[in-house]
């Protein structure tokens, strides 16, 4: 299954996401659109802190939950890409 | 002794000048003055109840309540997890309960009550609420192996005796003025011990959130107005260590929930310039011991605890526990009292810092429509920060996707099995006994098969 448009950026980031969270499904798998958390992939805020980890270390960027925007930035691999693109230094 | 404690009355804070920042966060400090007048408009305004569960987010909303609730002389229940079905389960348990919110997220079912900050400064003077010490201010629930929480009552001399003993063994004194900055929730038993009633009782003050990366909790402590202290967990500390995060030096570190490995605690010390010490303790009894983990396995017993080994179990005593209460992991007593910790009793699983019995998980499988048999796993730990537990169900008919849907609703998310497997069939021996080691086997065999991700 290919992703709708997604962009380079997309496809790694999910690609981050199933092997950082051991997540057991095809990375093209996840819509850029859908929800992460709850109901979407179902994830919790451990693997949020895991991902945060992981983002880190990949794009040098740290998330904060004291961020206005951070419900938006969790929201869809879209969005988090997104974020990641504006706030990376590597 | 025991007669005269019991006839004792503690007062609601202690340490405290009416001017004092009790809490603080984005929107500025609250003063311990603003907190009394809050605590005491919320108390006139609750229902004549004699049972609440506080769900408040918010550390300052939570204690707020928490004080209202104790003036009203109502029993704050601590549910292990928001999932729906469990806080039914406990309003039901304890008819007549309500629910206190902060962000007006209504629970169906349980009449919610929104709490309102309307402390208005005029109330002043009024005096601190003293509260007998054998009055019943809280209860924690556990996991049991009935599948049903089994609640634990703690008293208002159990909370301040232990909130004392933690601040006497951390070496805090009165006038310390810490800034306590918490990961853990306030809802857990060691979240309301140290996060909540260890600043209460001393006069220090508290960060009303709760974060959770790295970033957050390094801005938090750059924020602090005097010497920090983090009360947290293996999880977050290993994620601050692997951020390096820059903080202020000479900050004291609060570690529970799971054991801290001692090279974590080592790092920890010596990128933060600061004492890293862990609390050994569970629901039933609260904390019991402390160490400061760059000095050894041993664990010392907080003043006043007692722990006692028989042949076949180890009991902790302390004056304000009513009975002797069973310790649920394997632990070894040395003759001068202090302990050792071998690990978990076999049914109990640790999972990101929250406990629960595998039995108890196993229970609430077989009660999801259409599941005929399965069983949870927890494997081995692997490289990731927490390891997560698997399940293996027999269910004709239904999908994965159905089944974790229907769990999602019973459990907290952290006990969510990653994955939840399908079976035609589980490896019961003669007897319908599902032995660890078969089932250790057939998860052995799908994580060869399906490959583990990484």
């Amino acid at each position: 299954m290919e992703q709708s448009g997604a962009s380079l950026l997309e496809r790694d980031l999910a690609k981050l996401i199933v092997q950082t969270l051991k997540l057991k499904i095809d990375p093209a798998a996840i819509e850029p659109e859908a929800a992460l958390f709850g109901e979407g992939l179902g994830l919790d805020s451990i693997d949020a802190l895991e991902l945060s980890l992981a983002i880190s270390q990949t794009y040098g960027y740290q998330l904060k939950s004291s961020d206005p925007q951070i419900k938006t930035i969790f929201s869809s691999l879209r969005a988090l890409a997104e974020a990641i693109e504006k706030n990376r230094t590597k | 002794m025991t007669v005269d404690r019991a006839m004792r009355e503690i007062p609601l804070i202690g340490h405290y000048d009416v001017d004092d920042v009790l809490a603080w966060d984005q929107e500025g400090p609250r003063t311990v003055r603003r907190f009394l007048a809050d605590a005491a408009s919320l108390a006139e305004s609750l229902p004549d109840r004699s049972t609440v569960l506080n769900l408040a987010t918010n550390r300052y909303d939570f204690l707020v309540g928490f004080a209202a609730a104790i003036m009203r002389r109502q029993m704050t229940l601590l549910p292990q997890s928001r999932a729906s079905q469990t806080l039914l389960r406990i309003a039901g348990e304890f008819s007549g309960s309500y629910a206190l919110t902060d962000r007006g997220d209504a629970i169906e079912g349980i009449d919610s009550v929104s709490i309102q900050l309307r402390g208005d400064q005029a109330l002043w003077p009024m005096d601190i609420p003293r509260i007998p010490t054998d009055r019943v201010v809280a209860v924690a629930f556990t996991s049991g192996s009935t599948g049903r929480p089994m609640p634990n009552k703690k008293t208002w001399g159990a909370l301040t005796a232990v909130a004392q003993a933690t601040g006497a063994r951390l070496g805090i004194k009165a006038g310390d003025r810490l800034s306590v900055v918490a990961t853990v929730p306030h809802q857990h038993m060691f979240g309301l011990e140290a996060s909540v009633m260890l600043p209460i009782m001393h006069g220090l003050a508290m960060h009303a959130g709760r974060p959770l990366f790295p970033a957050d909790i390094r801005s938090m402590l750059a924020d602090a107005a005097s010497r920090w202290m983090l009360v947290t967990t293996p999880l977050h500390l290993r994620a601050c260590v692997s951020e390096s995060i820059s903080i202020p030096p000479g900050g004291l570190i609060l570690s529970a929930t799971a054991p801290l490995p001692r090279n974590l605690a080592q790092q920890a010390e010596e990128h933060f310039q600061a004492e890293v010490h862990e609390i050994f303790g569970f629901a039933e009894a609260g904390s019991i011991a402390e160490r400061r983990t760059i000095d050894g396995d041993r664990w010392q017993p907080l003043e006043g605890v007692h722990v006692a080994q028989d042949a076949s179990s180890c009991l902790v005593q302390a004056w304000y526990l009513p009975t002797p209460v069973p310790v649920p992991d394997r632990i070894t007593v040395d003759t001068d009292g202090t302990f050792v910790v071998h690990g978990r009793e076999a049914d109990q699983v640790n999972v990101a810092g929250h406990r629960i019995s595998l039995g108890d998980l196993n229970q609430l499988l077989l009660k999801i429509d259409g599941v005929q048999d399965g069983v949870f796993f927890l494997p081995e730990e692997g490289a990731s920060l927490v390891t997560r537990l698997m399940a293996f169900v027999v269910a004709p008919g239904k999908t994965s996707e159905e089944i974790q849907r229907t769990l999602r609703a019973y459990v907290d998310p952290v006990f969510m099995p990653r994955p939840l497997v399908c079976v035609p069939s589980l490896p019961r021996n003669a007897t319908g006994k599902l032995p660890r080691e078969s089932v250790s086997e057939l998860a052995r065999q799908w994580l060869e098969r399906e490959g583990d991700g990484a």
